[in-house]
């Protein structure tokens, strides 16, 4: 009898040791990432929000040399037309991205997945552009695109008067847009062709054999199995598109940004944060893009990625319960065939 | 098992000390070395530091003097991110200038140098060291005067006919027509940097605007005067004669030949209007890397009714501040960049003016010569606008100015651009 019941706590004392040991060896193994992602993600917000409190000029610390204005710096901010056209202007370029992008990469994806000569070496062309650093297309494109830049030359050879397209209101944001298209389409482009040989040959084998033509296999084949890769890459790049910075500041510069038509939200941020050494409103500013970007990316993957990242990064009971709901369905339709 | 556990443990206090280690301060804490920042991060400007550190090292043994040369765009955020805790800044640096260095002494970060100059920058740099002196405090210690101007080709006014340089505004509209009419783009302006076309706003408004009005202006941000806005209409009437560079927008100031700097150096434009830093700028520019050889100068026009002071300038100085925390031979360091011999060779190095007095024997280039001239001639020069005003509405001013330049609001959207920043800073 003693003798059953101190095996019995021997044991369990053994589980509690195996959990305990375990716990702490999840707590050392993550700690590292843990401090990481605490000391430069979770602590840089929590200071932002802190600093976007007050008037400060970024020297000695808000409390001591800035004045405490509460939500001021918000509504500041959320009131300038600047900000609000800058705004504006991010969201023409998550949206025209997608637009122009989107059509353009699936053709291309096609196109490249094809057998042809030279297919690699066009697959690696488009790819070139993504590889290239910002800085050097920024500084590139802005030498070319000048009003006496090269493109107008060579247009004035043809008697095309070329219009200037970096500082009119009317074409810079076209501009962006096609300079954006160009550097980010072989990103896609790849995304869209490693979705394209995930699906299987047999299918577009058997539709072969069932005649079905070119058009009709991309139509019904294709398209429908590659919408798990472009919802993610829609993702990716609406997420690039709301953190748009530096080509915009390379190339038009934080004060033309605006009169041409093409400040973004960082570049607003950066002017009158940095620019203009308002540091406590810079830190609203910021609070306000981090919060845009946030309720952009949640809505999305609450809504249409979530399929996509069943028991990932959803909850997983709320996956189970999809599970659930699916094997009762299931049942139902044997029961009814029964 | 247990290894694992120990090593992993190992690993993550490692990691741990490793993220303490990067909060070490990057000034030595001995007394015999000095950590030295600066903006000349090329060419001659560069080397003159290197050299003039050594001779320091050399007058004094035992003492070494780190520098490091910070690209100048990246040379304020740098600074301000470092002097957050003075202990681990640098221990002398090349100041922000105006409200900058007003914000780092109510922040503690800089030392009063009232008792420590020595009597040499006392003497000979008389002139420029209002501008390190706030509150009758001496912050700093000057090592160059730029005062502003027009920098401009004597080849391109002759070719057009110009035999004598524009005195009045109406005076330099007449000359960019006639220029225009030979065919030469009159006035190179770097406008995707905003201040160079603010500089102009800034002149007009020093010419427009009584002494009295424009010290209200920067000094308590009361814009309420007319004059404020009739040099925002003057610089917009010059504007709509198209006598800037084709698509000065989309300029940039000094980086490469497609800049406004580079469309001077190379007879693409006949003027700009720049600080005196103009000839070493223009010297990197130019086809064959030489001083540009037919550059003029003359002062900034004055304007047909304007109120104010006759033959005021306007520009910047250089100068450098001491860490609060720096040792004493930090002080004995910028004392010495004041010594005639060194101030000379700095004005070699960096083809401009130096602070000192003494020194300006040196000045051979033709045109410095002529800034010289109107610098001897004034009795006070006033700072840059936007340095005076702070980059907050400096900022504000900037774009204002590039707004009103594209069309996009008026010469009254400037002043209501500088006083809707008040909100912000």
């Amino acid at each position: 009898m003693t003798s059953i019941s101190t095996s019995v706590r021997h044991r369990n004392k053994r589980v509690t040791d195996g959990k305990v040991r375990r716990n702490i060896e999840i707590f050392v193994l993550s700690a590292p990432a843990i401090i990481l992602f605490c000391a430069f993600v979770i602590l840089p917000i929590i200071l932002g929000a802190y600093y976007g409190f007050y008037k400060w000029k970024g020297f000695g610390t808000p409390s001591k040399n800035g004045t405490f204005v509460g939500l001021q710096n918000y509504v500041t901010a959320l009131s300038d037309p600047n900000f609000q056209a800058a705004i504006l202007h991010t969201f023409e370029i998550v949206i025209g991205s997608l637009v122009i992008q989107a059509p353009l990469a699936i053709l291309f994806a096609l196109l490249l997945n094809q057998k042809f000569k030279g297919r690699a070496l066009i697959r690696t062309l488009i790819f070139v552009p993504y590889v290239v650093s910002e800085v050097i297309v920024g500084t590139g494109w802005s030498l070319l695109l000048q009003k006496t830049g090269a493109i107008n030359q060579i247009l004035g050879r043809f008697g095309i008067d070329g219009p200037d397209w970096l500082a009119d209101p009317k074409i810079a944001i076209w501009t962006l847009l096609l300079l954006i298209s160009w550097k980010y389409i072989g990103f896609a482009v790849i995304l869209m062709l490693a979705g394209m040989q995930s699906i299987p040959e047999e299918l577009y084998e058997a539709a072969r054999v069932d005649g079905a033509g070119f058009w009709q296999m991309q139509k019904s084949i294709t398209l429908p199995l590659l919408a798990p890769t472009l919802r993610i890459w829609v993702f990716l790049s609406m997420i690039g598109s709301l953190q748009l910075f530096d080509l915009v500041y390379i190339i038009w510069g934080q004060y033309v940004s605006t009169t041409a038509g093409v400040s973004t939200m960082a570049t607003y941020m950066v002017r009158e944060g940095r620019g203009a050494g308002n540091y406590g409103y810079g830190s609203a500013v910021a609070l306000i893009i981090f919060i845009i970007s946030l309720i952009v990316a949640l809505t999305y993957q609450r809504f249409v990625l979530s399929r996509d990242l069943d028991g990932a990064l959803t909850e997983q009971k709320q996956a189970k319960k999809r599970a659930q709901k699916r094997a009762k369905e299931a049942q139902r339709l044997a029961a009814a065939a029964q | 098992m247990k290894f694992k556990s120990i090593a992993a443990a190992t690993l993550a206090v490692a990691t741990l000390i490793g993220m303490a280690g990067c909060g070490n301060s990057n000034s030595a804490n001995d007394d015999k070395t000095i950590t030295f920042w600066h903006n000349a991060s090329a060419g001659e400007g560069k080397q003159y530091w290197v050299d003039l550190a050594a001779a320091f090292e050399k007058k004094n043994p035992g003492v070494k003097v780190e520098i490091q040369a910070i690209q100048n765009e990246d040379y304020a955020g740098k600074l301000q991110t470092a002097m957050q805790d003075p202990a681990s800044g640098p221990d002398v640096y090349m100041s922000l200038g105006g409200a900058k260095t007003k914000e780092m002494i109510d922040a503690g970060q800089t030392m009063d140098l009232t008792d420590k100059i020595s009597s040499t920058v006392k003497s000979d740099m008389k002139t420029t060291l209002s501008a390190a002196t706030f509150d009758s405090k001496v912050y700093g210690v000057p090592v160059s005067v730029e005062p502003g101007g027009i920098w401009y080709s004597k080849d391109l006014f002759e070719r057009a006919g110009i035999t004598e340089t524009p005195t009045t505004f109406d005076q330099l509209k007449e000359d960019a027509q006639k220029l225009k009419d030979a065919g030469i783009a009159p006035i190179a302006l770097g406008g995707k940097d905003a201040w160079p076309a603010a500089h102009w706003y800034y002149w007009l408004a020093l010419r427009e605007c009584s002494p009295s009005v424009y010290s209200k202006g920067t000094e308590k941000q009361d814009f309420s005067d007319k004059c404020w806005t009739r040099a925002g209409n003057d610089l917009k009437e010059l504007a709509d004669m198209d006598v800037f560079n084709e698509g000065y927008m989309t300029t940039t100031a000094q980086q490469g030949a497609n800049s406004s700097a580079g469309l001077l150096a190379n007879h693409k434009a006949a003027m700009e209007l720049m600080g005196a830093w103009e000839p070493g700028v223009l010297k990197e520019l130019t086809p064959d890397k030489k001083p540009m050889a037919d550059l003029g100068f003359f002062a900034f026009p004055s304007v047909d009714g304007g109120k104010g002071e006759e033959g005021a300038l306007m520009g910047g100085v250089t100068y450098f501040q001491v860490n609060p925390e720096a040792p004493d031979i930090a002080v004995d360091f910028v004392n010495f960049m004041a010594e005639k011999d060194n101030q000379e060779k700095y004005a070699t190095a960096f083809s401009t003016i130096p602070a000192s007095t003494a020194a300006r024997g040196v000045v051979t280039d033709e045109s410095l010569k002529a800034v010289l001239e109107y610098l001897n001639k004034s009795d006070s020069m006033q700072l840059w606008m936007d340095t005076t005003l702070g980059t907050n509405i400096g900022t504000a001013l900037n774009s204002g100015v590039v707004n009103m330049l594209s069309g996009k609001g008026g010469a009254q959207d400037i002043v209501k651009a500088m006083q809707d920043a008040a909100a912000k800073g």
